[in-house]
């Protein structure tokens, strides 16, 4: 099943200037369960999607919050010549299809 | 009596006389980006509550460092000044303090000076009379190159070591202010607090730790309220009040359609946090490993847990913002799909043909960036194999050392762009489609965060002074 179609909230969003983070909310314990264990969401899986080498990705379960958080590095720093996407809160789309 | 003082005598009264603490304290989180609009109805519905405190963030570093090396606001005279005395209003009438953080949206002298304009004209229109506090975030350059010295600044996420020129370069430099600023200025006796760039948490936090409540829940309170009743299901820019005592504290927001779920609750530490479970400030850490959030009912929650540890050494993040230029932009759409096919190379051949021309008889001495909507304009990421779209919107970016010359550059790429030829070209009358014309518009100065970095400092008091104002 794709991440789309079963997550509550995918949503990016700087921290900082220099990183932007995914937050990833499910609907209940047993979609959060399924997504965290699944070898989907790995740094070795999404950072080839944003460009990036693995060990500069974070993969943060919260079962508390029935999320996962992953923090990424920007190529650009939010505002620089050639930046795209100053609040960085358009990078969640890579990974929308992700088959978990 | 100021609203400061009358506050903190009632806490000190109230914890004498009961054994197990004082009495709860409230707090009214009006607003998490001030200038923007405050909905009146929660807000007023929050004040009907008799909050003790009423704290509005107005500033960020998200949105990018035009603001901080500008010193220009994000948000509207207008409708700024009309969320001030919305505040101001609440405030005065109930008699209890106004905190209020990064002042004009990035918190350097410029930005603060033009709320302080606005407040002190409010008070005027309005007849008010109320004693201000105003701290200052702005950091000496010759503080922040004696700290560089002596290895008391290191750089946040991966930026490059900091300079002199860096600092020099610097068109403004602010450090982001702990709750022990806003402590000292509740301490003197005040109605309102206006601070240049401050940690978003310690607007809503000092006045609870310096009135006896545990640190660790105060601040985590203040981390979920500084964005409203964003921490609700549906999220949204309402007031939010809190209550805290000495074991934690409940969210309620005060729009009836928004619920403060334990789910959404603890969803929120994510927000705009690398880490969920671990904030820093510059008088301490926040742990929130054991953080715990139950429901009261269906739209209210509790939340126990949070710890606090004293910094052994105080670090302030530092934010500035150097000039780089000046940015013109042309924008032009297109609809021709064998245009759309070759962009990427038709593109290049335009620029080649534009530094030709424009650096005949000058250095190239500027930065010219594509970015095609449509096709690839958003996504930071590698493009991906897609079918190509019907139409695409180009958006030509120059960045110049002047205003004359960033437009040169991108008047003579419209015209070379419009006017492209390629093998397969069928329409000769011109390449692009331009919704108005002039196509190309000169946005001013253009700048970059060339410092983001914490700084070392065994006088806290000493970086944020502190002036008091009487209106």
């Amino acid at each position: 099943m794709k991440l789309q179609d079963f997550a509550q909230v995918v949503r990016s969003k700087n921290a900082g200037p220099r990183r932007f983070t995914l937050d990833i909310i499910f609907r209940n314990d047993a979609d959060y369960r399924r997504a965290a264990q699944s070898e989907a969401l790995t740094p070795e899986k999404i950072a080839p999607l944003y460009g990036v080498a693995a060990n500069t990705v974070t993969v943060i379960n919260y079962p508390l919050g029935r999320a996962i958080k992953i923090v990424i590095p920007r190529k650009i720093m939010s505002g620089d010549p050639g930046d795209r996407d100053v609040y960085g809160a358009q990078q969640h789309t890579p990974i929308l299809e992700l088959d978990l | 009596m100021s609203a400061s003082a009358r506050i903190l005598d009632q806490f000190a009264r109230s914890k004498f006389a009961r054994s197990n603490g004082s009495h709860p304290i409230r707090i009214l989180g009006a607003s998490g980006q001030l200038g923007y609009g405050i909905p009146t109805p929660a807000f007023s519905a929050g004040l009907d509550r008799q909050p003790h405190l009423i704290g509005c963030d107005m500033g960020s570093i998200d949105i990018g460092p035009y603001y901080l090396g500008s010193g220009e606001m994000a948000t509207a005279p207008a409708s700024t000044r009309r969320d001030l005395r919305k505040v101001l209003l609440g405030a005065l009438k109930h008699q209890i303090p106004l905190v209020i953080g990064s002042a004009g949206s990035a918190g350097a002298r410029p930005h603060l000076e033009k709320t302080l304009a606005l407040v002190r004209e409010i008070a005027r229109d309005d007849g008010l009379g109320f004693r201000m506090a105003v701290l200052r975030a702005d950091i000496d350059k010759d503080v922040l190159k004696a700290a560089l010295k002596t290895k008391g600044v290191t750089p946040i996420d991966d930026m490059p070591a900091l300079d002199d020129q860096d600092i020099d370069a610097a068109a403004n430099i602010v450090g982001q202010m702990g709750m022990s600023a806003f402590q000292r200025a509740l301490a003197a006796g005040v109605d309102v607090v206006i601070a240049g760039r401050a940690c978003d948490t310690a607007i809503f936090a000092a006045l609870p730790a310096m009135t006896g409540f545990p640190v660790g829940p105060a601040m985590h309170m203040a981390k979920i309220i500084e964005c409203a009743s964003l921490c609700c299901v549906p999220g949204g820019r309402d007031a939010i009040l809190a209550t805290l005592d000495h074991e934690g504290f409940e969210l309620d927001s005060m729009a009836p359609q928004r619920y403060a779920t334990p789910v959404s609750v603890a969803a929120h530490s994510l927000y705009e946090q690398s880490d969920p479970f671990t904030v820093h400030e510059p008088e301490g850490r926040l742990d929130l490993a054991r953080a715990t959030y139950h429901a009261i009912d269906n739209r209210r929650t509790r939340v126990v847990g949070a710890r606090w540890e004293d910094a052994w050494e105080h670090w302030v993040k530092i934010e500035g913002a150097r000039k780089i230029g000046e940015r013109a932009v042309l924008l032009c759409g297109t609809a021709d799909p064998k245009f759309i096919a070759q962009h990427d190379k038709l593109l290049k051949e335009v620029e080649i043909v534009v530094r030709d021309l424009v650096c005949e008889d000058t250095a190239e001495d500027y930065v010219l960036t594509w970015r095609v909507y449509g096709v690839q304009g958003v996504r930071m990421t590698p493009a991906v194999a897609q079918t190509p779209p019907s139409e695409a919107f180009i958006m030509a970016e120059c960045i110049a050392p002047t205003r004359e010359r960033a437009a040169e550059v991108v008047r003579t790429t419209k015209q070379y762009l419009l006017h492209h030829g390629y093998e397969g070209r069928l329409s000769t009358g011109g390449n692009l489609a331009f919704p108005f014309t002039p196509p190309e518009v000169s946005i001013g100065p253009a700048y970059r965060f060339n410092i983001y970095h914490l700084m070392r400092t065994a006088d806290l008091a000493g970086l944020f002074p502190l002036e008091i104002e009487t209106l």
